[in-house]
């Protein structure tokens, strides 16, 4: 089993080696800000950096760790080869080839428009056709997860698709529709203004088909996470999953409530109508639905891992779970980050409390947190878990493992509280420099340097795992059959969730339904669009 | 059937709360009646008040960038705009576009920032008694050959800057606190953005005379306010020293 190997192996090296030089742009960005550094002479370059950061970290990083994680699940869960490998290796090169495409112009100075475009803000062509690149390579891998799964079960007709899988096809259906709206905005809107054909652009239409990707591409970064809560966490502390439903229900909410909501970062937008507005803030509440049904189920399953071992009590069985296994330790982590940052996101969501922390360093609080902690910590315990299958390494270091895990938290929790903290304050973000000399602005400076010592040890701790990584030999045993989660009761899965015709005809259902007017009118007025602005200027 | 008809009901008479009712209890509540609430809701644009969306308050200007404005000209383009430049212009701003007469350098300055100033000379939109005369009279087609002569002379240069620690705060990196952006964000150095004039080796008092403009309001065929919002905010020392700066190619 596992043809996939390099495959796999090819997709998480690329995505954690653009996560390592990404993540010292960030420390970087966090230290020409603080008072630690006299301010930046060319505030371009800072912008450069975030613009590089941003790709980097939310288009490269996830798609590949998605992608890669995707096809070991589609070896190890179906356990039959994976159909496609030519087109999955032409999907990986088309990923690459975006990803250095879109590289050069930001190195040059021409594509300081940060990863969410901003326009009329307009870059180097090359830097949109190289993100294209980037999402057709991804579609490729949605298409091949499509196609095996199609070829399983014509060899098992009616059996119920494993949950890793389901899980994992949810993901790429997802990602496929979320994907469409960034590409109508940079095929129909964008690019031709950057190639020079017009000269003006309906920036506020494009701020709307961004939203649309904006933020259920958050869902999509959050399904590799939540496929190892389910089919991984379980099983590596010695547990059973308490619901296999309750975890394909959760699946088919994201799909269809990630999509129509994205108009909550647009709150401050006047062309979007106030209806609009409330109809995704509402339906921005449902999400939290599958994420509150995550966090019970699998607080429920390490419940039962702690009364096999002895555990006793209502609350004693804590004491009883294996806190020296990492995957306890990282998934303790990440839902005391999705705690505080889903917290935050309900704040952020609802129409009046987004005025005071609209634009300001808590947005930059709260998505590092969700995204940088929760999230990429469970990426951490995906490779950990995969490695072993991979290049058949002994088992990883589990006390080095453990330390970065802790590293990643600490680090985490202390780069974004300061920014909680002075976001409240009305500390704006994307700002190159602040004057802290100034009394009304003194008073906050200890909370960056805080940030950047909180960004330091969030370097030390990659670095940290891309050594384990490295260090581990190929070869040495050969590892032991991988194995997902099993549920603690026998499950009779309903016809409904073992398919997803049903829930991608809501998907886009709703899309249409809470979109198809803004768009539609935004289109067909004609006073919309405004000069375009070139970076990189003559 | 009765379901859906009730929730269809329940949903009609939350959006009536929400989006009419509700609303209309603020004393700053501009929509006048059911449907500019509905638009409202929708998003679409209406006339809020008496008369829509009328323009008011002092004329600015009616030029809009386009990047086909900063084009190269062609040569006959170029040649037209020397011959009627040569007629017209050289006495102020000299023979090649360097003024010796602290009139604003013209050589090598972006064609876009020619043709809307001129256009501005021309409405009345930028005051100048002499320019006003000049203008008068021109076609769009002559302002564009003027533009594109001007554009293709080599424009006068600051000595380079190696040590960035003797550039301005206010030219590389503004006051964030009083809302002044960096001169280089515009200008050059940092980004040179469409209809932002070449500045360096300027004369100074042409310099300090125009932020003086800006600042009082004098002068303000800026769109936006750009230059006024920036202006208005700096001392007379801070005029003096970035003046200094972009000057200082000229005063050597």
């Amino acid at each position: 089993m596992f043809l996939a190997r390099r495959l796999v192996l090819a997709h998480f090296w690329v995505a954690f080696a653009a996560f390592g030089v990404a993540i010292l742009l960030g420390e970087w960005q966090m230290y020409v800000r603080s008072p630690l550094a006299p301010w930046i002479d060319n505030p371009e370059h800072y912008y450069r950096s975030v613009t590089a950061h941003g790709t980097v970290m939310a288009y490269v990083l996830p798609t590949l760790v998605a992608m890669g994680f995707g096809y070991a699940i589609t070896e190890l869960a179906l356990k039959r080869p994976l159909v496609g490998m030519r087109w999955a290796w032409g999907g990986f090169w088309l990923v690459i080839a975006g990803t250095v495409m879109a590289s050069i112009p930001m190195a040059l100075g021409q594509a300081s428009v940060l990863y969410t475009f901003y326009p009329p803000m307009i870059a180097s062509p090359l830097y949109y056709l190289g993100v294209v690149l980037v999402v057709v390579g991804s579609w490729i891998w949605v298409a091949l997860m499509s196609v095996n799964l199609r070829a399983w079960r014509k060899e098992n007709p009616g059996a119920t698709i494993p949950l890793a899988m389901f899980g994992n096809v949810a993901g790429a259906y997802l990602w496929a529709w979320t994907s469409v709206g960034a590409a109508l905005e940079i095929l129909l809107l964008i690019l031709p203004v950057a190639l020079g054909f017009k000269d003006t652009i309906d920036a506020g239409l494009a701020r709307v088909f961004f939203s649309w990707t904006l933020h259920a591409i958050v869902y999509f970064w959050l399904m590799p996470t939540y496929i190892a809560f389910y089919t991984i966490v379980p099983r590596a502390i010695g547990g059973r999953l308490y619901s296999d439903t309750m975890a394909r229900v959760s699946f088919v909410l994201f799909l269809v409530f990630s999509m129509p909501i994205g108009m909550h970062h647009l709150f401050a937008d006047p062309h979007i109508g106030a209806g609009f507005k409330f109809v995704h803030a509402m339906m921005t509440a449902m999400v939290s639905v599958p994420t509150l049904m995550t966090v019970f189920t699998i607080v429920a399953s390490v419940e039962i891992a702690a009364r096999l071992r002895g555990g006793k009590g209502p609350f004693g069985w804590v004491k009883a779970l294996p806190w020296d296994n990492p995957v306890m330790l990282a998934v303790t982590f990440s839902f005391v980050m999705l705690g505080f940052g889903g917290a935050g996101g309900i704040i952020n969501m609802s129409y009046q409390l987004n005025e005071t922390v609209h634009n300001t360093q808590w947005v930059t609080g709260h998505f590092h947190l969700i995204f940088g902690g929760a999230i990429v910590i469970m990426y951490f315990v995906v490779a950990y878990e995969l490695w072993p299958q991979l290049t058949g390494c002994k088992p990883l270091p589990a006390g080095a493992v453990r330390t970065q895990l802790w590293l990643w938290f600490v680090g985490m929790l202390v780069l974004t509280a300061p920014w909680h903290l002075v976001g409240i304050l009305g500390m704006p973000r994307r700002m190159a420099y602040y004057d802290y000399s100034n009394p009304a602005l003194a008073g906050q400076a200890w909370t960056v340097v805080a940030s950047v010592i909180g960004g330091a040890i969030l370097v030390v701790a990659a670095l940290l795992f891309i050594w384990i990584l490295w260090r581990a030999r190929r070869g040495e045993t050969e590892a032991a059959p991988f194995t997902f989660s099993v549920p603690a009761h026998p499950t009779h899965t309903p016809a409904l969730l073992n398919g997803f015709a049903l829930w991608v005809g809501m998907m886009i259902a709703l899309t249409v339904v809470n979109y198809g007017f803004p768009i539609a009118q935004l289109a067909l007025l004609p006073e919309t669009s405004v000069p375009a602005v070139f970076m990189g200027g003559r | 059937m009765r379901w859906i008809a009730s929730l269809i009901a329940l949903s009609v008479a939350s959006l009536l709360v929400g989006f009419v009712w509700l609303p209309s209890v603020h004393a700053d509540f501009t929509a006048r009646g059911l449907w500019d609430a509905i638009c409202r809701a929708a998003g679409v644009p209406t006339a809020w008040s008496d008369g829509g969306l009328a323009k008011s308050g002092p004329r600015t200007t009616e030029v809009v960038f386009t990047p086909e404005m900063a084009r190269a000209g062609s040569a006959d383009s170029i040649g037209r705009g020397g011959t009627a430049a040569t007629q017209q212009c050289s006495m102020c701003h000299g023979a090649r576009g360097v003024s010796a007469a602290n009139a604003p350098n013209l050589a090598g300055q972006y064609a876009e920032v020619i043709i809307k100033q001129l256009m501005d000379y021309r409405r009345g939109d930028r005051q100048s008694a002499a320019m006003r005369a000049l203008s008068v009279d021109l076609t769009d087609a002559n302002i564009r050959d003027l533009a594109a002569y001007y554009a293709s002379l080599p424009r006068p240069r600051n000595t380079p800057v190696t040590n960035m620690a003797t550039v301005p705060p206010l030219v590389k990196v503004g006051d964030p606190m009083r809302n002044i952006a960096p001169c280089a964000s515009c200008h050059g150095g940092i980004e040179q953005r469409l209809g932002t004039p070449w500045l360096e080796g300027m004369p100074k008092d042409y310099l300090v005379e125009q932020l003086a403009a800006f600042a009082s309001g004098e002068r303000r065929n800026d769109s936006h306010a750009q230059m006024r919002n920036m202006a208005r905010a700096l001392t007379k020392k801070e005029i003096d020293e970035v003046a200094t700066f972009y000057a200082r190619a000229a005063a050597e």
